[in-house]
């Protein structure tokens, strides 16, 4: 009996120090990346850095100005935004609501196989198809902010119709039959009754959405362009964060390393701002439904 | 004859509602704008996936030759096989690592902690903070931990090590929404007989989650499968069979990456890619088939 | 009620995915047929020049803006001035697509992954070859090192066969220039194993010279690491590898810990699209084209 007592207490530590593991994780990833990071920063100085408009790390004597990076990646998860949430959405719509059942059998499986195609494969995809289009329709180099936004918008549905959809399955169907009932078509029904109760968790396969686009890598450095600069116009290329640290990472040495590493924490940052943010919407959905 | 009738007859009802529909919307034109915007996003979505993987099926198919698959990779046959093993040595580490945990985590959760408790909250949020986390920062920490701050080197064993902290979180929720939708009374049943708690999770209520793990298990290697970004700093992209955990090896998407990189083998780099898109149908296909034996008895 | 809306979709659906074939099939022909419509001739020099650049620290880069002049050094002060609103990418074949889908692009590679969907230019009057790299008539070149600590065992055995005739065939047989003159090759059989590592411009032409040696000598055993010139030798002066490749002059502090020997030499071609009509740039013309200050072919091209 006792023996059996001592066995359900060492399990329930060793569940209990597996289940601290994701936290110890996390704590591990700051400390590396601000051990390696930080000190960069305080090097090039914080303003210097953040708000710097040039990054010339070969230059003697060098500069690390990551602001056209960090407007790059906000107008590149903005452009994949507008281009991916409306698409996802309504065709969340279209599968929870609207779609027959021998149809959705073949639409729901393509769109998690949209999901599962690695984000190199969509890369050359971009520069092979959309760079091309973009170039002969819109003129300038293609490489540019119009393609990296296409190609996001693209990457980011599966998981936008992924949670929509299930949000949208969430409502109980109440909602939509006493809809009916007050007379309102199909159409208004789902986008007036059925659309708002599902309202958090859309919201949140957005914001999940807009952390996938922002740290995006392997596809963004294919079709962005890479310029350092704020571009003007959506024909312009744009380099983000995560393309500056995946191009240069494998020839920096000294400062322009580290400096790298901080750009990894500045993106690092942006996604907990995300996180939390989720997290915050998720728990207001719960007080509220 | 009874049937007949009925199928004659759903179809007036039918008729009658589609021409009902139509006088309706003639009223409302706004929902059937609303509807056509539904259903043309819907096409949108689908044309994008179909020209997507027609694109890259024609492009790698005619590429597919018995040379990419020679069971020795050298620079003319670029052979995706070594790297295919690796792929798979990668797969099964990482699992051996994240499973045990990422199970740990999810009973400790559903079944010791106090649910809503603080410890809770901060696990959750931890976990998720780790799911919202891009890959190249997995690279980079992998990178600056494993590789360099332990001296591993790039090796099989840094990527594995960085891909399992990756996959955690898929692993933990996907057991954890398993081990909560098995009904109390299975509890409360193996309880009243007696059963301690540990024997309880060991014998009722982790073998009712099977098929959930699973789910969380082939998500996690279809994650796997397709990453680049955090392998590519951890493990390294030497070609072959990586010689043991400590040595280098490339995974499938790595050597598609480094094989488009240099631009000699563009065409094989679609082939590969062909292989990968084959893999992770696969992979799908295997999941939604276990989602399908789950959820058989519950939805739809 | 649900089935005539089902009926609509199907409907649509079809309708989208035929499309989509269609699209898919037709734009590739009409691709084709553009793009021969611009071979005969119909080059518009008006256009504003699309430079595609690398990615700064790359080894290309690195002699290429040191050859043109791009980098504009000051006593101490080094400034690498390529044109702010060039397309930046970080691999040979990123550059050859982007060149080759766009006919108003130029960038530059490696001479040894010059292929035909793309044409290189001559620069001063000299067309970009083998021979005339080795000549040094072609002014556009780099070395490829290797460097070391020490040379022992397999590691010394595989030096003198990079360096002796059958070495140097392999690497003319690649596209890139012979350096050395050395005689034949005889092995002196070492077991072991080294690691080989460093820039990915040197690693395809090395990864033909470690399997013609494995032929040669099957007791040694050799890893090739594909990362950077700066990683490379970096990794050979921390003793993680045998053997680092640069595909760039080492730096003083690298030249000050490492012994190196130049392997091969590799001429940087600077390409355009096929279509492109211009077919000899100056030195000049280059530095004023990826500085920024010429933004029209026009102003190359009389």
């Amino acid at each position: 009996m006792s023996s059996g007592k001592i066995k359900e207490t060492l399990m329930r530590g060793v569940f209990f120090l597996t289940a601290i593991t994701s936290i110890a994780a996390v704590v591990l990833i700051c400390v590396f990346l601000l051990i390696n990071g930080v000190p960069a920063i305080g090097e090039i100085g914080f303003f210097d850095f953040v708000g710097g408009q040039k990054w010339a790390p070969t230059n003697v004597p060098a500069s690390y100005g990551i602001f056209p990076m960090i407007i790059g990646s906000i107008y590149v998860t903005g452009g994949a935004v507008i281009i991916g949430v409306p698409i996802g959405l309504l065709t969340a719509v279209f599968l929870a609501r609207f779609c027959p059942p021998a149809l959705y059998k073949i639409i729901k499986p393509a769109t998690e196989l949209l999901a599962g195609i690695p984000s190199i494969v969509y890369g050359f995809f971009g520069l092979m198809v959309i760079v091309p289009f973009v170039r002969d329709s819109f003129g300038g180099d293609g490489s540019s902010l119009l393609a990296a936004s296409i190609v996001l918008g693209i990457m980011i549905l599966p998981t936008i119709i992924g949670t929509a959809e299930a949000a949208i399955r969430a409502v109980p169907e109440s909602y939509y039959e006493g809809s009916l009932a007050l007379g309102a078509t199909r159409e208004r029904s789902v986008f007036r009754a059925v659309l708002p109760a599902a309202k958090s968790g859309v919201l949140a396969g957005v914001v999940l959405g807009i952390g996938r686009a922002i740290g995006e890598t392997m596809a963004v450095i294919l079709v962005a362009g890479n310029q350092v600069n704020i571009p003007t116009s959506l024909t312009q290329g744009v380099r983000t964060l995560t393309a500056n640290i995946v191009m240069e990472m494998g020839y920096a040495t000294g400062l322009h390393r580290s400096a790298l590493i901080a750009t990894g924490v500045v993106l690092f940052v942006f996604i907990l701002i995300i996180t939390l943010s989720m997290q915050a919407i998720k728990s207001r959905g719960e007080k509220n439904g | 004859m009874a049937d007949k009738t009925k199928a004659s007859e759903i179809k007036a009802i039918n008729g009658a509602a589609f021409a009902d529909r139509m006088r309706e919307y003639k009223r409302k034109p706004l929902s059937l704008v609303m509807l056509l915007l539904v259903i043309i996003s819907a096409a949108l979505s689908v044309a994008a996936l179909v020209f997507l993987i027609v694109y890259i099926l024609i492009m790698g198919v005619p590429n597919l030759t018995p040379d990419l698959f020679a069971l020795e990779y050298n620079s003319d046959n670029v052979s995706c096989t070594p790297a295919i093993i690796n792929t798979v040595i990668i797969i099964l580490l990482t699992l051996v690592i994240a499973v045990p945990l990422g199970i740990g985590a999810a009973v400790y959760l559903a079944e010791y902690a106090k649910r809503g408790s603080r410890l809770v909250k901060i696990i959750r949020a931890m976990t998720e903070t780790l799911s919202g986390i891009p890959s190249i920062v997995y690279g980079l920490f992998g990178m600056l931990c494993f590789v360099t701050a332990l001296h591993w080197g790039y090796s099989i064993l840094a990527g594995a090590i960085t891909l399992a902290i990756m996959v955690l979180p898929t692993i933990i929720r996907t057991t954890e929404e398993a081990m909560i939708a098995v009904p109390d009374s299975y509890r409360e049943g193996s309880f009243g007989l007696g059963a301690g708690r540990l024997r309880t999770i060991v014998r009722t209520i982790l073998p009712s989650a099977v098929p959930g793990i699973l789910a969380g298990i082939i998500l996690a290697t279809g994650r796997i499968v397709g990453e680049t970004a955090a392998l590519i700093y951890t493990s390294g992209s030497v070609t072959g069979y990586a010689k043991g955990l400590m040595s280098s090896g490339r995974s499938l998407a790595i050597h598609m990456y480094m094989l488009a990189n240099e631009g000699l083998h563009t065409n094989q780099a679609w082939g590969t890619a062909v292989v990968l898109l084959v893999l992770v149908l696969a992979i799908n296909t295997l999941s939604s088939f276990i989602a399908k034996k789950i959820s058989g008895k519950r939805i739809r | 009620m649900k089935k005539s809306s089902g009926i609509l979709a199907i409907t649509t659906a079809a309708f989208i995915l035929t499309s989509a074939f269609a699209g898919c099939g037709g734009s590739s022909t009409s691709g084709s047929s553009a793009s021969s419509d611009r071979q005969s001739g119909a080059f518009d020099t008006a256009k504003t020049i699309s430079v595609i650049t690398r990615e700064s620290g790359s080894g290309t880069r690195d002699a290429f803006v040191e050859l043109t002049g791009v980098l504009e050094k000051n006593g101490e002060n080094e400034s690498d001035n390529t044109y702010s609103g060039a397309v930046t990418v970080n691999s040979t074949e990123a550059v050859i697509t982007n060149v080759k889908g766009n006919d108003a692009a130029v960038g530059y590679i490696s001479l040894g992954s010059l292929n035909d969907s793309v044409k290189s230019v001559n620069v001063d009057g000299v067309e970009a070859t083998a021979d005339n790299v080795k000549s040094g008539d072609y002014k556009i070149s780099r070395p490829f090192n290797i460097a070391y600590k020490e040379l022992k065992g397999v590691a010394e055995d595989f030096v003198d066969f990079i360096l002796s005739s059958d070495g140097q065939a392999v690497v003319t047989k690649e596209g890139y220039v012979s350096t050395s003159e050395n005689p034949a090759f005889k092995s002196k059989m070492p077991n072991g194993k080294i690691t080989v590592s460093g820039s990915s411009s040197v690693s395809p032409v090395m990864e033909k010279l470690v399997e013609a040696y494995k032929a040669i000598n099957s007791g040694a055993e050799i890893e090739l690491l594909t990362t950077d010139s700066s990683s490379g030798m970096a990794a050979a002066m921390e003793g993680t590898c045998d053997i680092g490749m640069a595909s760039r002059e080492l730096k003083d502090e690298e030249a000050d810990a490492l012994k190196s020997t130049v392997i091969a030499k590799d001429g940087i071609a600077v390409i355009v699209n096929n279509s492109n009509t211009v077919s000899d740039l100056t030195l000049e013309q280059i530095k004023s084209i990826f500085t920024g200050e010429t933004t029209e072919w026009s102003g190359v091209i009389e």
